[in-house]
């Protein structure tokens, strides 16, 4: 017995010994595969596609922080909480430390990242059940998407480095000097251009199509003030009027947590569980859920109270059980959408475009078709430059709770004048210190 | 198969059949002995001594009074082995028929016998760094687990008990920090089993987090080790950087009478003196004065004119008199321990219940305890521990951030804000929760399972050779709840509930071959041996939002239901040896090395080599120290090696992944997680220490001291990738970090006279941090306080430095560090760091007749804590009704020519209360009043005519009191349990000041 026990031990010794180590040591995760196959197949390239749009709705980009750099910044929205970057936005005085700016950038690079994957990947996928016009919507999706990021990092900080091929090691794109601002709203065009020879003319109000892309460019060509293409390019949109409506009234886009109205071109979707949207909990009181780290102020309270300039609009603003009025716009937690692109602002492109190509009449047709549907009078206004204000002071209660007052401001070089910004290095943001560190190539913006 | 045979004889002729086959044939009566066994210093009976007839296998063991009688076949004169449990084992000729033996008690430390890797080694012997610990003396420290009540006992080994939450987790560091991103915290070995140590809570308490190690009930422990050299660590090689505490539960004695103890203790817990508030007249005249200050209109006028009264008219709440309470502490422990002659076990119960000062926070364990060794032959030995252990907790959010905050609820509401709106309904104030509702409604627990068990055989195969070969099992289910209702901000709008059950299993298989043989003067030993080990760790998180109402709190009720599932392993291969030598105890060498492979490395670089080296000398054994006696013992001692880490790393931290999870629109989407880093591998330690023991003065002065220096390369780093890349984050071996310091620990035997007995045991230690090598620098916590910057020590405050606060104007001046005329996040500057310059303690043991005292201090000196409630409780009113206004904001500059540091209120993060502004910095030294006991034993005689063998009343209190420069209850306290965000005192309440009384009883 104690020869079979000496014996037990000395065989398990020696198999636990010599036994395969190499084996032993190789675990993978389940969680997670390798990169070495990623993009093979049409569920995989699929997938990775909606990787991108989800990355688009991350709380980093449109799902809070790069949203609230373009409200916070717009003059009408009070800091009421503790965390003071989000009083330099208001103050416009934003430090390069700021954890906002930090997060919106690594945002939406990582958007850059996974469509350049989607660009460079799914074209070399052999599966025969992804068609070729599959392929090329997915591939389209992926160019629309990144033409928007750099769109958006364009207008945040000026020129910024152009990657467009996919990171695969740890020694890939980084080292790339900033391109102009020119450079990056070229990129932008053709993304574009290469997003609408490539996409279905279908109606989709989540993912990107070939009238999503319209609408992105109608938009791209007001901000580079091309009238003449972005009269067009809303114009195609607002011709198709059994998809895209200014519907009325104007909370029935939002309320009752309604999803993808006829008011919608681009919205982004929140399930709420698996995806969620932290602008609710912002906005939102306590008793709903939220924080109110921010808050609509004094005077854009009073704008949308006036029935003659906020009229139905009111319905974005509400009081608490403290008697402190909060946004309302994004109303439940987690799960409400995130907007990109309305029919309103097609209308108000168009307006701006009109009235700056000498069309006074059009222009007032445009405007006044959203006052209408925000329950106003027609706007009184006559001349160019009136129509024009009178667009300017549209869009600021239109989209009140949304990224456009600071980014229009900025583009008509409106800021000082309304903003009181008078240092013109204050209309870009400054580069996150952190990546200047990393990265000893990017340069600072002028006057950080 | 000879030995075998001869083990069979062996085996028969220890068997009780054996023995009670021949008291029944008639034996020869040639002798007839009878003794006394006493104290040989307090000439009290010993009772459970064993003596033994040398060459036979005849013995007997002394009564309760201390006697014992042999009546056996041996004529006199004949050779008596005597041992008892603590007492230097005696032999004697007996020659007369009564003899009275009296037994040295083992006392001097030379003879302590240390546990160290794989196996146990005299003091006098030892070549590494190694302290030991009796546990007994702070047990009675109200902390879940046994690491919280080490502070101030090893020098070199820093304990910060950043809470008064019972049961969470403190931070452990053994000479300093090595790592960024892999773990600080030492190795625990229970029994021979690497436990997890680091939590498995998914629930929010504010950036805090459980102890695992209160899982464990420190009665059952009979001894702590904590090595700290390389010598000593680097047979746990990739897992002894960081040091290794070893932890040695309680057995039973062999030929030891059964047993029982029992230990009850009640007490209580209070808080220390907390925050001064400013009352709501004059946090109203403090917000009115900065309106004034920049031009605004007060908003504390009268009602009339729309205001909120006038200042005088505010009332004053008081919140933190609502949230804080006397706690009830209550503690049983029940062990039965003995054995025979080939069997000896431990068997433990104890239940332990502590509240939190901190109301409704609550800790509760009840473990088991099993310990068995049998001899299935003399070569033969199995044997088991066992622990099991169920804690329960009444959890609540003790740390930063608002939903929930419990302490914050209560400390950050302005003072002057009623609980109720103007409908007399209970609502919650400044972004917090309302602390009535929060009493009412706390609904957040957690259930930790625990066993942690091994199973040994250990074999004589050769005179000399042994073999050993031990499975462990560390298994942990750690189940969580919490329900939130729509009175409380976290469950807004309409309820929200999770569930998490999260499963942590670890085995660990383990043979070890030694080998020990003397000849002459020549002492030598070898070990071999091996280990295989793996973790896997499983979670399942349920979330559920949206409920039909209160009523309903289990989240099958829930309208939105989320869930996740984790998975993740990692296995782990060794092999290790050691070879010492050592000539005549006078010269000591060994050489160990270990070879470990692990899952987690890149797959060029899964294999680590850590080498040791260690040498001493026990001059005293020298001829030329030989006569003088008052040095009883002198060794010097030196050791230089190599140890690693890879604790806290990701298990699959070297793969190139993508992962699912970036679902859109409810359907599944993949995309990059993390790149491949196939030359990811050990974070390396090498460290130099030498050293010296002396004992001296008939062994009543032990002075020990370590002077040591660590380096670590290949510091494993979550090295940061530009955006650009899409990344944010990439493994690598990037940082590299210096510590260096020394440590001394003295004890002296400072009086020993009949009745009265007085000793001391006092250490101090030294470290020096460095961080030699990061690429760039890394902010942590809030505001980014904290600073990780190449050649400055971890964790250091980067700070705007306030010079003085401008008497003519009351503006904060602050120093200009880049001269460029203008304050901002470019002028901030390291300004300390929550490093000591010393730290250590001082314990004083008295004992007088049935009295004993114990009185133990810790301290530490020269490090900072950022006092963060301050800094929101000291605006300057320029938070208005968002921040509470500490009294001590009172002492603000008002008008020209007033002298203070508090300027002026202006703004946030504006000119005079900027973010990160260094006034909030604060002298982190303290002295605390650790410990202290009184006991009464009974006398022996009382108590044996009760049949018992030992009753003790004891006294226990702890924290009592605290001398500090720093302003806050508690200089320890950290919002976060994030081991890169130490230091900053949020939201979390101090340790408490505790009394107990107890009642201990052996029969």
């Amino acid at each position: 017995m104690k020869k079979d026990l000496s014996h037990i031990l000395f065989v398990s010794v020696m198999a636990l010994s010599l036994g395969s180590c190499s084996k032993f040591l190789e675990v993978h995760p389940k969680e997670s595969i390798s990169d070495a196959q990623t993009i093979f197949d049409k569920t995989s390239a699929e997938e990775a596609v909606r990787g991108i749009y989800s990355a688009l709705a991350d709380g980093g980009y449109y799902g809070t922080s790069f949203q609230s750099i373009g409200y916070l910044a717009g003059g009408d929205i009070q800091w009421t909480g503790s965390q003071s970057q989000v009083q330099e936005f208001i103050n416009h005085n934003v430090s390069p430390d700021n954890s906002t700016i930090s997060a919106a950038w690594t945002a939406i690079y990582r958007v850059v990242n996974r469509a350049n994957q989607v660009i460079s990947k799914v074209p070399e996928v052999t599966d025969a059940s992804l068609t070729d016009a599959y392929k090329k919507q997915l591939t389209g999706e992926a160019y629309f998407v990144r033409a928007l990021a750099y769109f958006d990092l364009a207008r945040v900080w000026g020129g910024v480095p152009l990657v467009t091929k996919p990171t695969l090691t740890a020694s890939d794109n980084f080292g790339i000097p900033r391109a102009t601002s020119e450079a990056t709203y070229a990129q932008v065009q053709q993304d574009l251009e290469k997003a609408e020879s490539l996409l279905p003319s279908t109606v989709n109000r989540f993912r990107a199509t070939l009238k999503t892309a319209w609408a992105l460019k109608a938009r791209y060509y007001l901000y580079r003030k091309d009238w003449a293409n972005a009269e067009a390019y809303a114009g195609k949109l607002i011709a198709d009027a059994a998809n895209y409506q200014l519907v009325n009234p104007y909370s029935s886009f939002f309320a009752g947590n309604v999803k993808g109205t006829a008011e919608s071109v681009l919205e982004i979707y929140y399930n709420g569980g698996t995806e969620t949207n932290g602008h609710a909990g912002q906005w939102l009181p306590q008793t709903s859920g939220g924080t109110r780290q921010w808050a609509p102020n004094d005077v854009l309270v009073s704008l949308l109270n006036n029935g003659a300039i906020g009229g139905n609009r009111s319905a974005l603003i509400a009081k608490d059980n403290q008697n402190r009025w909060y946004g309302n716009l994004y109303r439940s937690i987690n799960a409400s959408s995130s907007y990109v692109i309305r029919t309103a602002e097609l209308y108000l492109i168009r307006a701006e475009a009109r009235a700056q190509q000498g069309n006074p009449t059009g222009a007032l047709a445009d405007l006044n078709a959203v006052r209408a549907r925000a329950g106003i009078s027609p706007s009184a206004a006559a001349t160019r430059d009136d129509i024009l204000l009178a667009v300017e002071n549209e869009r600021r209660v239109e989209f009140a709770l949304e990224p456009q007052r600071w980014f229009d401001l900025v583009r008509t070089g409106r800021a000082a004048a309304v903003l009181n910004v008078t240092d013109p290095a204050r209309l870009l943001l400054p580069i996150p210190s952190q990546q200047i560190l990393l990265d000893k190539t990017l340069t600072q913006n002028g006057g950080y | 198969m000879k030995n075998w045979t001869l083990v069979w004889v062996w085996l028969l002729a220890f068997s009780p059949v054996f023995l009670q086959a021949q008291t029944e044939t008639q034996p020869t009566i040639n002798s007839i002995l009878s003794g006394k066994i006493v104290d040989s210093k307090t000439k009290e009976i010993l009772d459970g001594a064993v003596v033994h007839i040398k060459g036979t296998t005849h013995e007997v063991q002394a009564d309760k009074t201390g006697q014992f009688k042999f009546v056996t076949g041996q004529r006199f004169p004949y050779t008596l082995i005597i041992s008892h449990v603590g007492y230097q084992t005696l032999e004697l000729t007996a020659g007369t028929a009564y003899i009275e033996v009296a037994l040295q008690p083992t006392n001097t430390r030379l003879n302590d016998v240390v546990v160290v890797g794989y196996g146990t080694q005299k003091r006098r012997n030892l070549v590494g760094a190694v302290a030991k610990v009796d546990p007994s003396q702070t047990k009675g420290i109200p902390a879940g687990g046994f690491d919280a009540q080490l502070q101030g006992k090893v020098p070199g080994l820093q304990t910060t008990t950043t809470t008064g939450v019972p049961g969470e987790a403190v931070t452990v560091r053994l000479r300093g920090v090595t790592s960024i991103n892999a773990d600080n915290t030492p190795l625990y070995v229970v029994d021979g089993v690497f436990i997890n140590s680091s939590s498995l809570q998914t629930v929010n308490t504010g950036g805090k987090a459980t102890s695992p190690i209160a899982d464990i009930n420190p009665y059952d422990i009979e001894s702590i080790e904590v090595l700290k050299d390389a010598e000593a660590t680097a047979l746990y090689g990739s897992r002894g950087a960081n040091g290794v505490i070893i932890v040695t539960t309680k057995r039973g004695n062999f030929n030891q009478k059964s047993r029982v103890s029992l230990d009850i203790s009640q007490g209580k817990a209070w808080a220390p003196p907390l925050w001064k508030l400013a009352t709501g007249p004059e946090h109203a005249t403090l917000v009115n004065e900065y309106f004034t200050n920049i031009g605004g209109v007060k908003p504390f006028r009268p009602v009339s004119e729309g205001g909120r009264g006038l200042p005088e008219e505010q009332k004053t709440y008081d919140r933190l008199g609502e949230i804080f309470q006397t706690a009830d502490l209550m503690n049983y422990d029940l062990s039965v321990s003995g054995g025979n002659n080939v069997t000896r076990f431990y068997l433990g119960a104890g239940y332990n219940k502590q509240e939190s000062i901190l109301k409704p926070i609550t800790f509760d364990r009840a473990s088991l305890k099993f310990n068995i060794d049998h001899k299935l032959s003399d070569k033969v030995q199995i044997g088991s521990a066992n622990t099991i252990t169920r804690a329960y907790r009444n959890q609540g959010r003790a740390g930063d951030g608002p939903a929930g905050g419990l302490l914050q609820a209560a400390l950050h509401t302005p003072t002057y804000l009623s609980p109720t709106n103007e409908q007399g309904v209970l609502v919650g104030r400044a972004g917090f929760d309302n602390v009535s509702l929060l009493l009412q409604y706390y609904d957040v627990h957690s259930i930790s399972l625990r066993y942690i068990g091994n199973v040994y055989a250990e074999a004589t195969l050769l005179k000399d050779l042994k073999f050993r070969s031990s499975w462990g099992v560390d298994y942990n289910n750690y189940d969580e709840s919490e329900y939130w209702n729509t009175y409380l901000i976290a469950g807004s709008p309409a309820g929200l509930a999770t569930s998490s059950i999260s499963q942590n299993s670890s085995w660990l298989n383990e043979q070890t071959l030694t080998y020990r043989k003397s000849v002459g003067n020549h002492s030598f030993g070898v070990l071999l041996g091996n280990t295989l080990q793996s973790n896997l760790f499983k979670r399942t998180f349920l979330q559920g939002t949206g409920f039909a109402n209160n009523s309903f709190t289990q989240i099958s009720s829930a309208s939105v239901v989320t869930g996740t599932q984790n998975w993740s392993k990692n296995t782990l291969a060794s092999f290790f040896g050691k070879i010492d030598y050592s000539f005549a105890d006078k010269y000591l060498v060994d050489f160990s090395a270990r070879a470990d492979g692990s899952s987690k490395f890149g797959v060029n670089r899964k294999w680590g080599y850590f080498p040791s080296v260690g040498a001493a000398w026990r001059l005293k054994k020298e001829n030329f120290l030989n006569d003088i006696e008052k040095i009883n013992d002198l060794k010097i001692r030196a050791s230089y090696g190599i140890t690693g880490n890879q604790n806290g790393i990701g298990d699959f931290a070297s793969q190139g992944l993508w992962s699912g999870g970036s679902s859109y629109k409810d359907s599944a989407g993949i995309s990059p997680q993390q790149l491949a880093n196939a030359d990811l591998q050990w974070e390396k330690t090498s460290q130099f220490n030498i050293g010296l023991d002396a004992t001296l003065f008939d062994s009543r002065v032990t002075v020990e001291f370590n002077y040591y220096y660590k380096y670590t390369k290949d510091g494993l780093l979550q090295l940061a990738r530009p955006a650009t890349t899409g990344f944010g984050t990439y493994w690598s071996n990037a940082a590299e970090i210096s510590n260096r310091g020394f440590e001394l620990a003295i004890n002296t035997l400072n009086i020993e006279a009949k009745h009265f007995t007085w000793s001391t045991s006092f250490n101090i230690a030294q470290n020096l941090n460095r961080i030699e090598k990061l690429p760039t620098p890394l902010q942590y916590g809030s505001r980014n306080l904290i600073l990780l910057r190449e050649g400055s020590p971890m964790y250091s405050y980067n700070l705007i430095k306030q010079l003085y606060v401008d008497p003519q104007t009351g503006n904060a001046v602050y120093e200009d560090v880049n001269k460029d005329g203008k304050i901002n996040s470019d002028d901030r500057q390291i300004l300390g760091s929550i490093w000591p310059k010393f730290a250590g303690g001082l314990s004083n043991q008295f004992t007088y007749r049935n009295f004993d005292l114990g009185i133990q201090f810790s301290y530490q000196f020269g490090n900072k804590t950022y006092n963060h409630n301050r800094f929101f409780g000291e605006g300057g009113g320029a938070r208005d009704a968002a921040r509470v206004i500490f009294a001590s904001n009172l002492a603000r500059w008002q008008k020209p020519g007033d002298i203070t540091d508090v300027p002026r209120a202006d703004g946030v993060n504006v000119n005079n209360y900027l973010d990160a502004g260094s006034r909030w910095l604060e002298n982190g030294s303290f002295v605390r009043l650790r410990a202290l006991t009184l006991g009464y034993n009974l006398p022996k005689q009382l108590a044996q005519r009760a049949r018992l063998q030992n009753v003790r009343f004891y006294f226990s209190g702890s924290n009592l009191f605290l001398i500090s420069p720093y302003t806050g209850p508690d200089p320890e306290s950290s919002a976060n349990s994030n081991q890169n965000q130490p230091g900053i005192d949020l939201g979390t309440p101090p340790q408490p000041r505790s009394v107990q009384i107890g009642l201990n009883v052996t029969f």
